[in-house]
């Protein structure tokens, strides 16, 4: 069993995406980085492109962020605020 | 009165009690609508105001454009209030909470953005400079209406014109409690994001569970703070300034709601009334009739 933490991304007035997730590869500022479960507590801006999502049935699903936004991950959960 | 006024009263009232129990059951749904929008926008805040907390304490923070406290020349007042009147002393508190806020100041320090009628009426009274007037009618908030005045407030904060920004709305509490809220809204001050995230959880009721907040102070920041911060902060202001108005509409139904439930059951109580009293007349009537009668036939008979 893999081990899989939340994911929610958001922006002002809906959520875009809300369920758990196996892994997410991030557009960091500084280049692109996938967390996993029991990721440290990390703040990090992110530039515009995709986000991508390994869900826990194994699919992969892509989400553009086109402006960037901030990704929030601790405690098993991460938050996207674009 | 005549029996046929008071049955003429009767339907009167009985149309009224119909109206109001009408109104009454369109803000109830409405209220329902609004409090689960300001619910589901609730990950966002919490995660933006966990970002602000780890932020808050780093060198950049004070120094950041919508941090700085000045000297007060121009305050921008926002007022949200209903369109509409029949909500109780909805309009009333929230307007007497702006003028307390705004005393301190002489009228010519204030400029007034209106949203919702009866605050913008309020206001040109009294001969404040409105800068921008919205009619608060939809139940669906324009969130690119919210975000594009949030930013041309931080925009003229950044840039001087406005020295403090503050908020003037209604806070639902529960359906029967609403406060008259007065909120700063720039200079970004942590403590009073703070309480307006915990605000979005209204006491009781069915949406009052809390979520269990990640309270990390150990976060890694990339790049660093001030970037983080120059994107988080705008957002902060708009997500803040959204909340602030569907608190407002969320208040604005439930106190009509309950103002229309008192008018229903008042209207109620009336017929009730009226038709004793309609009873009581008819009687008296029919009584005098016989008598009347019995008095005609007896003089007859004599």
């Amino acid at each position: 069993m893999m081990k899989t933490f939340h994911l929610t991304i958001t922006r002002i007035g809906e959520t875009i995406f809300d369920g758990d997730a196996v892994s997410v590869s991030f557009p960091g500022k500084e280049g692109v980085f996938e967390v996993l479960a029991e990721h440290e507590a990390l703040i990090s801006l992110l530039s515009e492109g995709e986000l991508r999502i390994k869900t826990t049935s194994g699919e992969t699903r892509h989400f553009e962020i086109p402006h960037g936004g901030i990704a929030e991950i601790a405690l098993n959960q991460a938050t996207v605020l674009l | 009165m005549t029996p046929k006024d008071i049955r003429t009263k009767i339907q009167t009232t009985k149309r009224t009690h119909k109206v109001t129990r009408a109104m009454e059951a369109v803000s109830a749904v409405r209220m329902r609508t609004a409090q689960r929008t300001a619910l589901a926008d609730r990950p966002y805040a919490r995660a933006a105001f966990s970002i602000l907390t780890r932020l808050s304490g780093s060198a950049g923070f004070s120094r950041h454009p919508l941090t700085s406290v000045r000297v007060i020349r121009t305050v921008a007042l926002v007022i949200f209030t209903s369109d509409r009147g029949l909500a109780g002393s909805l309009n009333s508190g929230v307007l007497k909470a702006a003028m307390g806020a705004i005393s301190p100041y002489p009228k010519e320090a204030v400029v007034v953005y209106a949203y919702g009628k009866k605050g913008e009426e309020h206001f040109i009274r009294r001969g404040y400079r409105i800068i921008r007037a919205f009619a608060n009618k939809n139940d669906a908030v324009e969130i690119s209406v919210m975000e594009e005045l949030s930013e041309e407030l931080a925009r003229e904060f950044a840039r001087g014109t406005y020295d403090k920004v503050i908020v003037a709305y209604s806070n639902f509490k529960s359906t029967f409690e609403q406060t008259p809220t007065v909120r700063q809204l720039l200079p970004l001050v942590v403590a009073d994001v703070k309480q307006l995230v915990e605000d979005i959880v209204p006491e009781k009721g069915r949406w009052s569970e809390t979520q269990t907040a990640a309270s990390s102070n150990a976060y890694t920041v990339e790049p660093d703070d001030n970037d983080v911060l120059d994107r988080l902060a705008p957002r902060l202001v708009a997500v803040s300034f959204y909340h602030m108005l569907l608190e407002a509409k969320a208040s604005e139904h439930s106190s009509r709601m309950v103002a229309m439930k008192n008018a229903s059951d008042k209207s109620e109580e009336i017929a009730r009334d009226l038709t004793i009293l309609f009873n009581k007349v008819r009687q008296a009537g029919i009584t005098r009739e016989i008598s009347e009668i019995v008095g005609g036939r007896e003089a007859l008979a004599a």
